[in-house]
């Protein structure tokens, strides 16, 4: 692939992505809930394209794709365990919208501040968010870094990666908040999801077809077909891999508040129907990409290298590989200004709103707006560092986000839950995790998330029966619930 | 929660652990596509049919 093609691809990708940035604004962005959560206005189609896009990093083609070549087809049920995760959205989904549109939730922590009747409980969970999201998003900034870096054999450096990741996210949440995202967003899952499936049509082809395609595996490597296989998916890797992910619809609040913005119930109905189809997909696509790179490169030490060689082999056209390194580049910068818009919303909203007295909605957007291009810069400098802190925190963001989970659940189905509960679990357990991941440690043979979501559960249960519920909040919140949702069947 | 939305959430939850308990037991020596690959595959999609049952009457 040459540096010109390279810089050709990401330059048309630019334009027509700021165009489409540019022609979603629309009405005046001059609230919270205009800004960050399009006015709860969201269509299906948008909303299920933008979805997936946030949703869908670079990890798919450049991790998922490597740990395929690693250790096999547990891979794909690790993938598909997650996304089976997400009906969690049939049961959570309309309750998070109903309570959105009903009490005016922007962020899903204030949800949580308001249903158990405390302003720290908002403010723990929106930190906690932040400490684990933000060098997710640093990792993602550096994978368009090696990425650029791999398909051009260093013509193009990792800095100006980076430096291209960050702005371009910077721009599309800046312009029109939640708007340009949602509408940028369908734009790029379109780029990665057809680019990603024409590429593995054309591997499969070359290696003569779908069964061609199985019996090469199933004679060079037959073990990769199975789990535990080669050893690499272990029972309790697999499962402390998947256990985090599961949750991910809800625990994650870029995805999450997700929930607030459909217009309709049957918005949200084509959101999470769309989402599926998309990821039932892109994660075959993504699996297949493993697999053929082991056909096609056995051996290599490095499994995330996999992706940058299958872009440029033989068997790949150079326009379509190019078109595909767009596409992963549009994965990582469609997650990254997600989070960059919700973590802003969650220190607004969350932080500054509860700790400073008498804010407006006008001050807390003003604040917003200002955050974001911090965040995107404390994300880009821990990128250039490369702390292995960061990694770490990168690593742990699943299981870190998890511990949330149980007072989520207990917001919609345990009239029982207290704040004391919410605090303890969340902040004792995530401090677990971090300490678990900071010095890899896996008692028990458990991944931290494991422990993760085990204790803060015995925490939020534990804690709540020995503490005052909210009682008249949680009665009145849960009783609304069920009625608007009967009215609205 | 409604009696309709347990029974399907039962369903999940059963194929979840068939996702978790078939590959790891009874597919473990099939070292084909229509082992564990098939099986993953075939899960996943029940499920989405089963959403499709759950979201049906959304908004009507």
């Amino acid at each position: 692939m040459t540096t010109t093609l390279v810089w050709s691809a990401i330059a048309a990708y630019i334009a027509i992505a700021l165009f489409v940035a540019y022609l979603s604004r629309k009405g005046k962005q001059d609230n919270m809930e205009s800004y960050f959560l399009g006015d709860r206005k969201l269509g299906g189609f948008v909303s299920a394209l933008s979805y997936s896009a946030t949703t869908y990093s670079a990890f798919m083609l450049v991790g998922l794709a490597g740990l395929t070549y690693n250790g096999g087809v547990g891979a794909l049920g690790f993938e598909l365990i997650y996304l089976m995760g997400v009906s969690l959205v049939a049961f959570f989904g309309p309750r998070f919208w109903v309570v959105g549109k009903k009490y005016g939730y922007v962020t899903p922590s204030e949800m949580l501040g308001d249903r158990y009747n405390n302003k720290h409980v908002a403010i723990i969970v929106a930190i906690s968010n932040c400490l684990f999201l933000i060098p997710y998003s640093a990792v993602q900034l550096s994978g368009v870094g090696y990425l650029l870096q791999g398909v051009t054999n260093n013509a193009i450096p990792y800095s100006t990666g980076v430096i291209i990741a960050t702005v371009l996210a910077l721009i599309f949440s800046y312009i029109a908040g939640i708007r340009s995202v949602a509408w940028t967003d369908s734009l790029q899952s379109l780029f990665m999801i057809i680019g990603s499936t024409l590429i593995v049509i054309v591997l499969i082809n070359g290696f003569g077809g779908l069964s061609g395609f199985f019996e090469k595996i199933e004679t060079s490597q037959p073990e990769l077909m199975t789990v535990p296989g080669n050893g690499y998916f272990s029972f309790l890797t697999f499962l402390g891999l998947t256990i985090p992910w599961f949750f991910f619809s809800i625990s994650n609040p870029q995805v999450s508040q997700r929930l607030y913005m459909p217009a309709s119930l049957k918005s949200l109905k084509t959101m999470l129907m769309g989402f599926l189809v998309f990821g039932f997909i892109y994660t075959i696509v993504a699996v297949v990409w493993g697999f053929s790179a082991t056909l096609l490169f056995p051996g290599l030490e490095n499994p995330d290298l996999a992706t940058p060689l299958v872009l440029s082999s033989e068997l790949v056209p150079p326009i379509l590989g190019v078109i595909v390194m767009v596409g992963i580049m549009a994965a990582a910068v469609s997650t990254i200004d997600s989070i960059l818009l919700t973590l802003s919303s969650l220190f607004a909203k969350d932080v500054y709103g509860n700790l400073k007295k008498n804010t407006t909605d006008q001050m807390q957007l003003r604040i917003g707006k200002i955050v974001i291009p911090i965040i995107a810069i404390l994300a880009y400098l821990f990128a250039e560092m490369e702390l292995s802190l960061i990694a770490v925190l990168s690593v742990a963001s699943s299981a870190g986000l998890i511990v949330v989970v149980p007072a989520i659940v207990g917001t919609f189905f345990w009239k029982r839950g207290t704040a004391a509960g919410v605090l303890s679990s969340v902040t004792i357990a995530g401090l677990i995790v971090i300490l678990l991941e900071l010095f890899q440690l896996k008692p028990l043979g458990l991944a931290s998330g494991l422990w993760g979501i085990s204790i803060s559960t015995l925490l939020f249960i534990g804690v709540s029966l020995v503490t005052r519920a909210p009682e008249a909040k949680a009665n009145e919140f849960l009783s609304y619930i069920s009625e608007a949702l009967k009215k609205a069947k | 929660m409604k009696s309709n939305e347990l029974k399907w959430a039962l369903s999940i939850l059963v194929i979840v652990l068939l996702a978790y308990v078939l590959p790891y037991t009874l597919l473990t020596d099939i070292m084909k596509w229509y082992g564990s690959f098939l099986v993953w595959i075939v899960l996943a999609l029940i499920t989405i049919i089963i959403n499709y049952f759950l979201t049906k009457d959304w908004g009507k």
